[in-house]
């Protein structure tokens, strides 16, 4: 897929080059970069901006997803050696965004395969809830934003993402 | 989890946020009343609300590395076509025998088999085992299938049969032997009426599966499979739901591990999660025209441009009208899109005259049109010279009055087939639209001379030979534009236009 993916790949590259290793970048910087820069190229394809945000978004979803479970597999083939959050050697950019657990010292972090997967059911019975995460987390739209490209009130945006997270911590937990 | 039940939850949960924090259990227990699986499921997320702290508070962070190491979907699947297969050649599957595993798409594997009771081979797709267990699923999918199996198009693959074995659901369909368009187009930049030739296809395809009832819901270019004899077949109608984008059964299939659809050419609508139809799949197909005629998607970053190709004008201007229709099915809101496949396939078959144009082997079949409306635009106004003449003859108001009408039609028939004839000279490609235009009136203005022309006659009646020289003009008007014109439009092969055209006359 060259479209949006290969932008967002793009702007990995160049600050990979640019900033100490480790460093990770946002999702709504990376985003709104790919926006101004494709839209610079061709300002007509993008008339309809928050049709490009939610492919970013759902591109952004896959993407973590899909190295998520590159290195839980490449972890796998090495034998069990197992790294786990108390193994204090671990670096800490294993433990980054789209690995496997999240990292004690930044509290935002989650598991991505398992977000995904509570998603995925979530969106079985609320559509509409799932949309709003995969925009706001994966996207990094704001509630503003969320709510032009789905289509709703932002304060509408502000309920259901709010029960959303509730429910998605409960299913994270174990607990749904 | 039921969208009803969810909805119920959804409600007291809002309700109890609204109340202030000390109240809230109260209120909460005295809304639910004897439900109390209601009331757990409720108070469970409002406890996990008031303790949600940073979670999912910031968007996701990224690592560089990933993204850049991330591999684009579909790049996966191409390769390593074994890859999960449970069955291998030999293996009898039913009434199936295995030849080969053949590839690997999203839900499954695909099998070339062969149908041991009408000795065919199919190609036989095992779909998720997920859906052996859910009900209802399998009852949406029999009934897709059994719609998919309705449509009888050639650039539809033909459903055979929706199979149980072994616990195993198997879609078993016309085996296609060929490239997608995905190889075909990464192959290279395509001509004008190639892509013109692939863009019919799959139009009428989708016209005979929409007025089936079916909507593809994932057409790309890996779904189109062209086959040696350069036939355009779109797969995977009746199925492609399943792993579909946009779908809320996805969740029981892509647990284990299948890729949410491709976004590239999914509509606005469908990646908002609103309602699908027919328009989607129109909005797919705009993207996919879009890119067979750059050679990359539309809203690809314009960094390696396709190697550039010898270029005819007439092929710059089948390229120009291509762009059109597939800016047209690409509008962001579906009500100003294309609306219907059938008037898409209307549409390209239209511009058969311009692709026609593009080959040299026509050229002087429409020299023989243009011909013809330039003698019959000139035979008009010298016809108007008897005319002047049998004025005189007949005398008085009648006299002036044929002269008036033979002029006025004589003038608007012959002013518009000049028109038709500098439009084919220097702007082919707008002839079928000036064609559909001008159509009426030039029947009109024909008839009306061919009828004052024979009331001529008769008003000139014996009093000169005029009325035989105006009743022969009057013949050789209708002779020419009721037989000889539409015999050089059909060689020049821009007949169809024309028979549109007289249908909307009448």
């Amino acid at each position: 897929m060259p479209l949006v993916y290969d932008e967002l790949r793009r702007i990995a590259a160049r600050y990979m080059g640019r900033e100490r290793p480790g460093q990770t970048l946002d999702a709504t910087g990376l985003v709104n970069e790919a926006f101004v820069r494709l839209a610079a190229e061709r300002t007509r394809q993008f008339e309809n901006r928050t049709h490009f945000l939610a492919i970013a978004a759902l591109s952004m979803r896959q993407i973590l997803v899909q190295r998520a479970r590159t290195k839980r597999a490449i972890k796998r083939d090495a034998g069990g050696q197992q790294v786990t959050l108390d193994d204090a050697s671990a670096p800490p950019s294993a433990v980054r965004a789209g690995f496997e657990r999240p990292d004690p010292d930044r509290p935002g972090d989650v598991d991505v395969l398992a977000l995904d997967e509570a998603l995925t059911r979530l969106a079985a019975f609320d559509p509409e809830q799932a949309q709003i995460v995969e925009l706001r987390y994966f996207g990094g739209l704001t509630v503003e934003e969320t709510a032009e490209a789905v289509g709703v009130s932002p304060a509408t945006v502000k309920r259901q993402w709010a029960m959303a997270r509730a429910w998605l911590k409960q299913a994270l937990e174990g607990g749904a | 989890m039921t969208p009803q039940r969810w909805s119920q939850i959804k409600g007291v949960f809002n309700g109890a946020l609204e109340r202030p924090a000390g109240e809230r259990m109260v209120w909460l227990r005295a809304e639910c009343g004897t439900d109390l699986t209601l009331f757990e499921e409720a108070e469970k997320l409002l406890r996990s609300h008031d303790t949600l702290g940073p979670f999912l508070d910031r968007p996701a962070d990224v690592d560089p590395e990933d993204l850049a190491l991330a591999v684009p979907p579909g790049a996966a699947s191409d390769d390593g076509a074994a890859a999960g297969a449970i069955w291998h050649s030999g293996d009898r599957v039913g009434e199936f025998e295995i030849i080969r595993p053949i590839g690997r798409g999203g839900m499954g594997v695909v099998y070339l088999a062969t149908d041991r009771r009408l000795h065919r081979n199919v190609a036989l797709k095992s779909l998720p085992v997920a859906l052996a267990g859910n009900t209802e699923l399998r009852e949406r999918l029999k009934r897709e299938a059994r719609a998919a199996a309705t449509i009888t198009d050639p650039a539809v693959a033909t459903v055979y049969s929706l199979e149980e074995v072994e616990g195993h659901l198997l879609l078993a369909s016309e085996f296609l032997d060929g490239p997608t368009l995905r190889t075909v187009i990464n192959e290279g930049p395509m001509d004008a009426a190639t892509v013109h030739a692939i863009a019919l296809q799959v139009a009428r395809g989708l016209r005979a599966a929409h007025e089936a009832g079916v909507v593809h819901r994932d057409l790309k270019p890996e779904n189109i499979v062209i086959t040696p004899g350069g036939a355009a077949k779109i797969v995977d109608f009746g199925i492609a739901w399943l792993e579909g984008p946009g779908h809320t059964h996805q969740a029981k299939l892509t647990r284990s591990g299948a890729m949410i659809g491709t976004p590239a050419y999914m509509a606005p609508e469908q990646l908002m999660g609103q309602s699908v139809d027919a328009r989607t799949d129109i909005y797919a197909f705009g993207v996919i025209v879009a890119e067979m005629l750059s050679g990359r998607h539309p809203l690809s970053v314009a960094d390696a441009a396709p190697a550039a190709r010898e270029r005819t004008p007439e092929d710059d201007v089948l390229t120009g009208l291509l762009q059109r229709i597939a800016d047209h099915c690409r509008q962001t809101s579906p009500a100003r899109r294309v609306r219907t496949a059938r008037e898409l396939a209307d549409r390209l078959d239209g511009m058969a005259g311009v692709v026609g144009a593009a080959k040299p082997a026509q050229r002087t079949t429409r020299f023989w049109w243009e011909f013809h409306q330039g003698a019959a635009a000139v035979s008009y106004v010298v016809m108007l010279v008897p005319a002047w003449f049998a004025r005189t003859t007949i005398g008085g108001v009648e006299g002036r009055s044929f002269f008036i009408a033979t002029t006025c039609a004589a003038v608007m028939a012959s002013m518009l087939r000049l028109h038709l004839w500098f439009t084919s000279r220097q702007h082919p490609t707008e002839l079928p639209w000036a064609r559909r235009r001008s159509a009426a009136w030039i029947r009109l203005a024909d008839i009306l001379v061919v009828v004052s022309l024979v009331i001529g006659a008769a008003l000139v009646a014996a009093q000169s030979v005029l009325d035989v020289v105006l009743l022969v003009l009057a013949v050789g008007a209708a002779v020419s534009f009721m037989v000889i014109e539409p015999s050089t439009a059909r060689a020049a092969g821009i007949e169809h236009e024309a028979g549109k055209a007289g249908g909307a006359a009448r």
